[in-house]
């Protein structure tokens, strides 16, 4: 989905609200979804019922409706609107954007999903809390480690054996 | 009398010790979620969908009601202690309870929030009891253009009346209906917009969707401007409540139950408004020592939006069980749940399943009295829960969410879309676009299309046979004003947000 990565990237040049308007970054892909809902379904051929109200019927309609919204969208953006950023405990909206930490935890995301079959849940899940922890500024690099391995090891023990759940055993499936 | 003995019947089902043991995990479980920032029922429930499939549905169900109404429970103890703002339903309890615990009233914050939930979700419940029949009894006529009406209606009211900005509901609830729109048409076996890759052809699963919309946007979120160095959270004791502040909270209980129901069981009316609202008519109804304490924190302010809270939460059962129109984010979910069991709620699911619907609504009564008793004395155990280092916090909820969505299918592309997915609630967060109109139109979307076409079919292709039944005449019209009325409302000099605090 190249809607969501171009939207990081407009977002990343943005401090607080500029000329830039970065909310454009997501009004954009949203106006631009609705065409591609139209023209990604053209293909779409069904001999629909003898109606007529075959597959694309209501993807047209929801195309359609989005052009329409991702139009006011756009113009509402243009004309200075914007919205507030989501109030959450622990966010502090004072603070500029942490692009750097946001990477971070995308990118060690990411490995933990490529790297899951192939190390298996208790060594791949242990990294990604460790590794995420670590970014999110976990005091203690020890602690952090020690709790991400009992965490790995309790949920694998407790989902595989206890609840029937798959999860891939990798490296450590003889010893396991 | 004839829904007396079913409830009666339900207490039976709810109260067999297996499904007892069911609503103690699912309130325990709802309150933790509750009280810990960054996660909530709504995702909770997503992500115990697979790991419950093997588990009967009116134990399933026993267990998500008491994820429903814990989610409350502790939403309210977070917003009391936690020296920060939090999530909109909670934010009016925040207002005057957080100004109560730092005066060093606590302790009275909590039992009244906890009191006033249970008063108000007994008494509601109680309302379900008695208004669902009648819904069921009205609807059992209803015809596919008036669903298709209902669903419009909801698709309108929840993208106007949760966000502050109509283009921002909209917009979410149009990115909802195109991941919604993804997979094999059930109708004629067409893939529509799956790019070509295989795992899209079922369809995204509503746990990646709400997993990632909700926790993964929400850490990524989190991420991007944590709040450094230790939570604020107010120490408190046990909690109780003297005679003065009793003689203080009844009243506003009662009065924000009778505006929480209603709100609650109106597509789109949330839990928003009849909090806010009650929250200003205490305001205006204190005399004495609670004129003087509101703003700084009077305990008729947490007891009456605590108490619509609550109440709305039991309201949003009814569209949901009588008609399955799910009106917030976690009945959406609850929603999805039935599905999973092959259960369409509706007037159909009280006729074939009283036993799963009455065990439900009874085990409700059943989860709020383990409430009361979880949140009085333990108050203490769920405020040190609060403690728990972020960096921790939010890796161990990326751990889960990876973990729930992993089980579903043992794919590793399903954690890439997870991701993907977390990137868009990420983007919602920061542009302030609601995050519920998208999960609704994901789920409620494809029915929509299902009532649409097959009120068209009746209809041989003509477009007039939507409106001809005067129910879906009449909804229509409701939701064109529900959209109008914004802009009215932005024209008429903002009424109710002028009194707005804060």
């Amino acid at each position: 989905m190249s809607v969501t990565e171009e939207m990081v990237g407009v977002e990343r040049s943005d401090g607080g609200f500029s000329w830039r308007r970065p909310e454009l970054g997501l009004a954009v892909p949203v106006l631009a979804l609705g065409g591609f809902v139209i023209a990604g379904t053209a293909d779409v051929t069904a001999a629909g019922s003898a109606l007529g109200l075959g597959p694309r019927f209501f993807p047209i309609i929801v195309g359609s409706a989005l052009i329409l919204i991702g139009l006011c969208y756009v113009v509402d953006v243009l004309r200075g609107g914007h919205g507030d950023p989501e109030q959450t405990e622990d966010a502090d909206l004072g603070a500029r954007a942490d692009w750097r930490t946001v990477a971070l935890v995308s990118v060690i995301f990411l490995a933990f999903a490529g790297l899951l079959d192939l190390l298996g849940w208790i060594i791949a899940g242990a990294l990604l809390f460790f590794g995420l922890s670590v970014t999110l500024g976990a005091p203690s690099r020890l602690r952090a480690a020690a709790l991400g391995i009992v965490l790995s090891t309790v949920t694998y023990l407790t989902f595989v054996k206890g609840l029937g759940v798959t999860l891939p055993a990798g490296l450590l499936s003889g010893v396991i | 009398m004839e829904s007396f003995r079913l409830l009666m019947e339900g207490f039976a089902t709810a109260l067999t010790p297996v499904n007892v043991l069911y609503a103690l995990v699912g309130v325990t479980l709802g309150t933790l979620v509750g009280v810990l920032p960054g996660i909530g029922p709504a995702m909770t429930v997503a992500l115990l969908l697979p790991i419950t499939f093997n588990v009967p549905p009116a134990s399933a169900f026993i267990m998500f009601a008491g994820i429903y109404y814990g989610g409350m429970y502790g939403g309210s103890t977070t917003s009391i202690l936690l020296n920060t703002p939090g999530e909109s339903s909670s934010m009016i309890t925040a207002l005057e309870g957080n100004r109560m615990a730092k005066r060093g009233r606590a302790a009275q914050a909590l039992a009244t929030a906890a009191i006033g939930s249970f008063v108000a979700g007994t008494i509601a419940t109680g309302l379900l009891v008695v208004a669902a029949p009648m819904v069921v009894e009205f609807a059992i006529s209803f015809g596919p253009e008036d669903y298709f009406a209902l669903a419009v209606l909801a698709f309108i009211a929840v993208s106007s009346v949760l966000s502050r900005s109509v283009v921002r509901g909209l917009a979410s609830l149009g990115l909802g209906l195109v991941i919604g729109l993804i997979g094999i048409d059930q109708q004629t076996g067409q893939a529509r917009l799956t790019l070509g890759v295989p795992q899209l052809l079922d369809g995204i699963e509503v746990v990646i969707v709400a997993v990632g919309l909700f926790a993964v946007g929400e850490v990524l979120y989190v991420a991007s401007r944590l709040r450094h160095g230790e939570p604020d959270v107010i120490p408190v004791g046990r909690a109780f409540l003297g005679r003065s502040d009793w003689s203080r909270s009844w009243r506003p209980w009662l009065r924000g139950t009778a505006l929480g129901f209603p709100f609650g069981a109106l597509p789109g009316g949330g839990a928003e408004i009849p909090t806010f609202l009650s929250y200003s008519i205490e305001k205006r109804l204190a005399r004495g020592p609670a004129r003087e304490e509101y703003g700084n924190g009077a305990i008729e302010g947490v007891a009456g939006p605590e108490a619509a809270n609550n109440a709305s939460a039991a309201g949003t059962l009814v569209p949901l069980l009588t008609l399955g129109l799910p009106t917030s984010a976690t009945a959406a979910i609850l929603l999805a749940a039935f599905q999973q069991y092959g259960l369409q709620p509706g007037p159909q699911l009280f006729d074939h399943n009283p036993a799963l619907v009455w065990g439900m609504i009874a085990s409700l009564f059943v989860g709020n009295a383990m409430l009361l008793v979880l949140n009085l004395p333990l108050a203490p155990v769920w405020a040190r829960v609060l403690h728990i280092p972020r960096p921790y916090l939010y890796s161990g909820i990326l751990l889960f969410a990876a973990l729930g969505v992993y089980a579903l299918n043992s794919s590793w592309v399903e954690l890439v879309i997870l991701y993907v997915l977390g990137m868009l609630g990420f983007a919602m967060r920061r542009f302030g676009l609601p995050i519920a109109p998208a999960v609704i139109g994901m789920i409620l979307g494809p029915m929509a299309e299902i009532q649409l076409r097959r009120a068209l079919a009746i209809g041989a292709g003509d477009p007039t046979v939507l409106v001809r039944s005067p129910i879906a005449a009449t909804l229509l019209v409701v939701a064109l004003l529900a959209l109008l009325a914004p802009l009215v409302r932005k024209a008429a000099a903002r009424p109710w947000g002028a009194g707005r605090p804060g």
